[in-house]
């Protein structure tokens, strides 16, 4: 289908032409694998309720699986481009549950860091901006 | 976290800084904890215990008075009770009011956000026309979006210090100042 990640990320992806892609290309693409058993990423597992309406002759519509994984999806039809974003999940832990999301940034010199590397030690987060 | 894609401006203010960085700075420029933790303006920031337990969320917060004379906020009472936090444990506000501090997004917030992210992977590929319909777009679901408007300024060949961003300031307070997170010291907006 000559569809590739224009980027990918832990968390959010922004795809190349349009929402339909391979299904094999979904590890790759979000992280999540679509098995017999659901849409599975390491040992947790997302019940499709039906597989036949997701899939069609080995291709998902990423907005279908976006809605699976609770994950809010904006397509630009005309540059053929796909946001996905994080699972909602994530925000409402911070914001009921109050739990701090991980993520995985990159620094300057682009080594990755996350917010886990320093689990057990009080964290002070900034969010800034030269804007 | 640089909310922010200008990498070499970002590093300047590293190489500026004569007291030496002893922490790890990322750069977000896809804007990925806004969307996390429901992040609407800058500087926000948010005090986390080892459980990870938010404490503290999204607070406007300063660490010098440099700007004290717009916003009014004096940033030795912040540091202050950042510093007994470090050492005693003592919380500002109760789970209750952090839990009440931060409205989540909605839908056209969470929206906006990804438009965003298209428009600047746009504009970084040199597609001008879909990064201006993906920022156009972002900026009306999300008006009164610091992260959203303001951020888009620079990136639209505008000036995020100029007469947009008081324009911006204009409206924002004419809507009641919506912003998701604890404005000044520690009252909620």
């Amino acid at each position: 289908m000559g569809y590739r990640p224009a980027m990918t990320h832990a968390q959010i992806a922004i795809l190349d032409s349009g929402p339909v892609v391979e299904s094999s290309s979904l590890p790759e693409l979000l992280g999540w694998t679509l098995k017999p058993e659901g849409l599975c990423r390491d040992e947790r597992c997302v019940i499709v309720p039906d597989r036949s309406a997701l899939e069609s002759n080995g291709s998902v519509d990423l907005r279908e699986v976006a809605a699976l994984l609770d994950r809010p999806v904006a397509v630009d039809d005309v540059a053929g481009l796909v946001a996905v974003g994080a699972e909602r999940w994530q925000r409402r832990d911070a914001l009921h549950d109050l739990r701090a999301p991980d993520f995985r940034l990159p620094d300057l010199d682009g080594t990755f860091h996350a917010l886990s590397d320093h689990r057990s030690k009080k964290r002070l987060l900034v969010a800034f901006s030269s804007w | 976290m640089a909310i922010d894609e200008a990498v070499d401006t970002i590093r300047t203010y590293i190489d500026n800084d004569t007291d030496g960085i002893s922490y790890p700075v990322l750069i977000d420029a896809d804007h990925l904890l806004t969307e996390l933790y429901a992040i609407s303006n800058v500087p926000s920031v948010l005090l986390i215990d080892g459980d990870d337990t938010i404490v503290q969320p999204n607070w406007n917060a300063y660490a010098t008075d440099t700007f004290t004379e717009f916003h009014g906020i004096d940033s030795s009472a912040q540091l202050d009770a950042i510093r007994r936090w470090v050492l005693d444990g003592e919380t500002m506000m109760a789970p209750d009011e952090v839990r009440d501090a931060v409205d989540d997004l909605s839908d056209d917030e969470e929206q906006a956000r990804l438009h965003f992210r298209l428009a600047t992977h746009l504009r970084n590929r040199g597609d001008e026309d879909g990064s201006e319909r993906n920022f156009e777009r972002a900026c009306r679901l999300a008006p009164y979006d610091f992260t959203i408007r303001r951020a888009s300024m620079p990136l639209r060949g505008g000036n995020p210090f100029g007469d947009e961003f008081f324009e911006l300031v204009a409206e924002y307070v004419e809507a009641g100042a919506p912003y998701h997170g604890v404005q000044h010291s520690g009252r909620r907006a």
